[in-house]
């Protein structure tokens, strides 16, 4: 995996001659990493790191922790300075900018003091650069792609794992614990994980309580292991011992609604269509209500350096599908037959259609 | 990200404890005669919100309003649908879906007829955020962050202590055992212990005494290898860094070892700390020289003016 990816760093140098931008910053902050990531791909240990692309190609970096300085300066292969105040690094860093024109990727999640040090040395306030980098990061390169393949490979083993091992008696917590170890002892760097267990009181996924498995529990999960920094997912329903009728039913409006995003999914098409398609066929079986904000929050969401990337999938976000973009299509909500349920796979959009990654049976499981 | 157990044991963190830190904001606003205090809490800067209320979130950002006199009020990006499990878990009584924090405060601001409103290290606040802030008609103050949350209190320092014998026990269990692991293969090891044990996050870094401690590799656990585990056990950070030599040191670091200071309980999960005398928990990383490479060893400390003590 390269740490600098000259085909990402060219994508931004031809954004910056574009927008005329002479300094382009990427902050991460330890929530989101990935604004820092997208040009240096290296998960760092401080509170904060800023790296600075300059016009001519230069890239420099500012770290908050000195374990981070020897990784990102074999990443950059230029400068880095360490610095416990962010601020400091700032303001030496951009010492010399003069009147340069900054943009900065993540600077809504930047600390105001942090955007205020950038105008203080530069005489002008920096644009948001954020929207801009999302859209270039939209589109996967191919070694991105293969990121996300292992990912995703490694969603489908944890899955198995979960499978294995949820049983009735063991708490949430447990079978967290035992999932989480088991991708982390296969190579994920992290991995974004929400469950719950119950029957119709269930409206939504959160962190694991302490609540035992019990017979008749849907248990619900969606897994996100992350490989070099790219996360895939895999959204899946077990059932603890045979599953009832109603559960049955709840899950085939499931598998047609995300089938339905995978048959329509291609370059071209409208995201606000991959939600409706799934949201249709919650009215065609009379549960149209629950595909609104009460129940649900969204219909999938793009996949990269952050599980949660934009555009979600919804109908009333418009967006146009590119070729090679990763999108789960998930249309996890709650239904009164069977509480929350959550069901998807992370698709990779191909030149005419879309390809899952996701190789785990589609059906709902029993353990 | 946090995807262990979040909870409040009330028995490790009595009601009595957060009403008592609550009473202190009180008096801040008093002091300050601002309406409301306000503290911004997300993935990662959830360490005041947790504090004062033991909200804790696994995603999204939030604000925790504190009206002067009452009860603290959450405004909250995450969906209504797990307030019933926020409410399990924190003294919160009272949640308020917010999408935007701020818009929901100024019309708390409008409803309530509050002017004036302290604000938790005001420049700290993410930018976008910041900005809604000052373009509203509120006069908002700059509460400084060491004025809600001073010397630790003795059950923060327990629950820190608490979460560094976490750490410290899976590695003298599993360190011994573990040249020829790969390290992933060590790290998958320590996680299933911790979470099983409660953990709440953690966060594993291996040096193979080349370089830095850094994500795990792949690389064998070798002689040279050192572990850092940073364990969080509700909301409280420990961080334990053996390594398979078994090398220790005194802490704080004498001739010839580098020393890192870490505060735990800080704004952040961890910072760089560079005052040695400052009342707070810390995390004590010494480099040790070890011929050419070095190894790394060290623990979570509560420090103050008479020194260090081990937790």
């Amino acid at each position: 995996m390269l740490k600098l990816n000259p085909q990402r760093k060219q994508e931004f140098l031809e954004l910056m001659a574009q927008r005329g931008w002479d300094l382009l910053l990427f902050y991460g902050d330890t929530w989101r990493k990935d604004h820092f990531r997208c040009l240096v791909s290296v998960c760092f240990n401080g509170p904060q790191a800023l790296a600075v692309l300059t016009k001519e190609g230069e890239v420099r970096a500012v770290v908050t922790h000195p374990w981070d300085v020897e990784p990102v300066k074999t990443a950059t292969g230029g400068s880095v300075i360490c610095v416990p105040r962010l601020v400091d690094g700032l303001k030496t860093t951009l010492r010399d900018a003069g009147k340069a024109v900054v943009a900065i990727n993540g600077l809504e999640q930047m600390e105001a003091r942090f955007v205020r040090a950038v105008k203080e040395v530069t005489g002008a306030a920096p644009t948001s650069a954020t929207a801009a980098v999302e859209e270039i990061r939209r589109v996967k390169t191919q070694e991105e792609l293969e990121q996300i393949r292992k990912a995703a490979e490694l969603a489908d083993r944890g899955y198995e794992q979960f499978v294995r091992v949820a049983r009735a008696g063991m708490t949430e917590f447990e079978l967290v614990a035992e999932v989480e170890a088991f991708v982390k002892a296969h190579g994920a760097e992290d991995n974004f994980m929400l469950v719950a267990s119950g029957g119709t009181e269930v409206t939504a996924m959160k962190p694991p309580t302490a609540r035992k498995l019990q017979v008749g529990d849907s248990v619900i999960t969606e897994l996100t292991p992350q490989i070099n920094g790219y996360y895939a997912q895999i959204c899946r329903t077990l059932i603890i011992g045979p599953p009832s009728e109603k559960q049955l039913q709840s899950y085939a409006i499931f598998a047609e609604a995300q089938q339905a995003a995978e048959d329509l999914l291609r370059p071209g098409v409208d995201i606000s269509d991959v939600a409706r398609v799934q949201n249709d066929v919650f009215r065609k079986h009379g549960y149209g209500e629950y595909t609104g904000s009460q129940y649900t929050r969204v219909r999938g969401h793009n996949l990269g350096l952050y599980p949660d990337e934009l555009p979600h999938v919804l109908e009333n976000t418009h967006y146009t599908c590119k070729k090679d973009m990763v999108i789960i299509c998930h249309p996890n909500t709650y239904l009164p037959l069977s509480g929350y349920m959550v069901f998807g796979d992370t698709l990779v959009v191909t030149d005419t259609g879309c390809v899952s990654l996701s190789k785990t049976a589609k059906r709902l499981f029993q353990a | 990200m946090k995807r262990g157990l979040v909870s409040w044991d009330k028995s490790e963190l009595p009601v009595d404890e957060l009403a008592g830190r609550l009473a202190a904001v009180h008096a801040v606003a008093r002091k300050k005669s601002v309406d409301a205090v306000v503290l911004y809490s997300d993935v990662w800067r959830s360490n005041d919100a947790r504090y004062l209320s033991n909200y804790m979130p696994y995603w999204n950002r939030a604000f925790v309003v504190v009206p002067r006199d009452e009860k603290p009020l959450l405004l909250c990006a995450l969906s209504p649908r797990v307030y019933p499990w926020i409410k399990t878990v924190t003294t919160h009584e009272t949640i308020l879906p917010s999408p935007s924090p701020p818009a929901n405060l100024f019309k708390l601001c409008a409803e309530r007829g509050w002017k004036w409103v302290g604000v938790v290290d005001l420049d700290g606040l993410p930018a976008d955020l910041h900005a809604e802030m000052v373009a509203g008609k509120v006069e908002l103050v700059d509460i400084p962050h060491h004025e809600i949350r001073s010397a630790p209190t003795e059950v923060e320092v327990w629950m820190h202590a608490r979460a560094a014998r976490m750490a410290r026990e899976v590695l003298e269990k599993e360190l011994p055992a573990a040249k020829g692991q790969t390290d992933h293969e060590l790290i998958g090891r320590l996680e299933r212990q911790l979470r099983r044990a409660g953990a709440e996050d953690v966060v594993v870094l291996v040096s193979d005494g080349e370089g830095p401690p850094i994500p795990a590799e792949g690389r064998t656990v070798g002689a040279h290898t050192s572990i850092v585990v940073a364990n969080e056990y509700n909301g409280h950070w420990a961080k334990v860094t053996r390594n398979v030599a078994g090398v220790t040191s005194r802490l704080p670091a004498r001739d010839g070892v580098t020393e890192l200071r870490e505060i735990l309980s800080g704004r952040y999960s961890w910072e760089t700390l560079d005052d040695a005398k400052v009342a707070a928990v810390v995390s004590l990383q010494l480099a040790i020289p070890d011929g050419s490479r070095h190894l790394y060893y060290g623990d979570t400390c509560l420090q103050g003016r008479e020194g260090l003590r081990v937790l």
